[in-house]
């Protein structure tokens, strides 16, 4: 399996976008986005489909430290000796 | 009275500015000075008891002041708000002394030469600031060339395939300044991102005529799908002058070892895709084969042709 070009990768791009979008729009509620799922798992290779839904969840995250906050983890507890 | 003050106030026309303050400090006295005359009120003479007067209230003259008042950067509108003032009662029959046309024009000329004197001095400032700042950039930039030199990435010789089924080695490349990059062809965003980047710089320093052309080159990370055919298909989206070099996964891995790149394919899928996980650097390295510096994603094509550009001017110099 050859690797996408240049006009796919960017049609690729194109629809995740597209499904982003919707998503962000429907409080990534993924049930009213489903036709743009379909459409994005159908346009990008399935290693890229993994990747970038993998990407988002790490943007989610990301903005949800930023703009909530975190509380620090406990460290590791200091031995006694 | 009022036919000394008013005297003093038509010299305080004549004289320029300078005298402005002198006559102003002078005025306050008197009228400090005319209530206590009402009241010693011992001679007939006003003028005679003005100065009589004066001098307990204005305090004595001293040489040092006098030349403290006429140097070169006395602001005008300190003197005026001193309380300490005086000695100005000396001075200025001294000057009244004197005939009035010099008065106006050394008076004009001594603001000339301060407001000369401030500016060059200003300007000396200024220039000294500069400079300064530019030897400190300067460092810095020397700076990190040796801790960059230390790494000492890039030492090694790498012997690899590129697009068009030609051996290349790195000696292949001395002579040029080269921009390398370690990618695949299977890569999602980040290696077309990327290689456009490093695109956009090319052809930005390309403009410059009188800049040494610079070379891009991507080589493969993974050697297992891109091969020289895939190369072929993958470089021609970019820059024409972008070269794409793969090999054996032995020929591979001593090039990416020798800029320290870290590589590991993901797990395969049904169809057998994965995704390397990747380094994902710019290295720049100058025609004498060293390395010299390396870009991350933060980097925009701006920013890294202006870095370009500046290794370029300090390459030339040594």
């Amino acid at each position: 399996m050859s690797a996408p070009n240049s006009n796919q990768r960017k049609a690729c791009w194109g629809v995740r976008d597209e499904l982003w979008k919707c998503l962000d729009d429907n409080q990534d509620n993924a049930s009213s986005c489903d036709k743009f799922q379909k459409e994005f798992e159908a346009s990008c290779p399935a290693q890229w489909v993994k990747h970038f839904t993998k990407r988002r969840d790490f943007l989610k995250y990301k903005d949800k430290m930023q703009t909530e906050g975190f509380e620090l983890a406990d460290g590791p507890k200091e031995s006694r000796s | 009275m009022l036919c000394l003050e008013r005297r003093m106030l038509g010299l305080v026309g004549f004289i320029g500015s300078d005298l402005h303050a002198t006559s102003g400090r002078l005025l306050r006295c008197t009228l400090r000075s005319s209530t206590v005359q009402q009241t010693s009120g011992s001679t007939h003479h006003p003028q005679r008891a003005w100065l009589s007067s004066q001098a307990p209230l204005c305090g004595h003259h001293t040489p040092k002041h006098r030349t403290r008042l006429y140097g070169p950067f006395t602001h005008p509108q300190q003197t005026l708000g001193s309380s300490r003032g005086p000695f100005s009662l000396p001075l200025f029959t001294q000057r009244v002394a004197l005939s009035q046309g010099p008065n106006t024009s050394t008076a004009k000329i001594r603001l000339r030469t301060r407001l000369v004197v401030t500016l060059l001095f200003g300007g000396g400032l200024l220039g000294t600031w500069w400079y300064v700042r530019n030897e400190k950039q300067q460092n810095h930039r020397m700076q990190r060339i040796e801790q960059l030199k230390k790494v000492a990435l890039g030492q090694g010789d790498f012997s690899l395939l590129d697009h068009r089924g030609h051996r290349r080695t790195k000696r292949d490349f001395l002579g040029s300044w080269v921009l390398l990059y370690f990618g695949f062809t299977h890569c999602p965003d980040i290696c077309p991102d990327e290689l456009d980047k490093i695109s956009a710089v090319v052809s930005a320093l390309d403009k410059d005529r009188s800049l040494p052309a610079v070379q891009p080159l991507f080589v493969t990370v993974d050697p297992e799908r891109d091969n020289v055919a895939a190369l072929e298909r993958y470089v021609k989206d970019f820059h024409p002058r972008l070269i794409g070099l793969t090999g054996t996964p032995e020929e591979v891995k001593v090039a990416g070892k020798d800029y320290r790149v870290y590589a590991s394919p993901g797990p395969k899928d049904e169809d057998g895709d994965y995704i390397v996980d990747h380094t994902i650097l710019i290295y720049l390295v100058n025609p004498d084969g060293l390395f010299l510096d390396y870009y991350n994603r933060m980097k925009d094509d701006v920013q890294i042709a202006e870095s370009i550009r500046n290794h370029m001017k300090s390459y030339v110099k040594l």
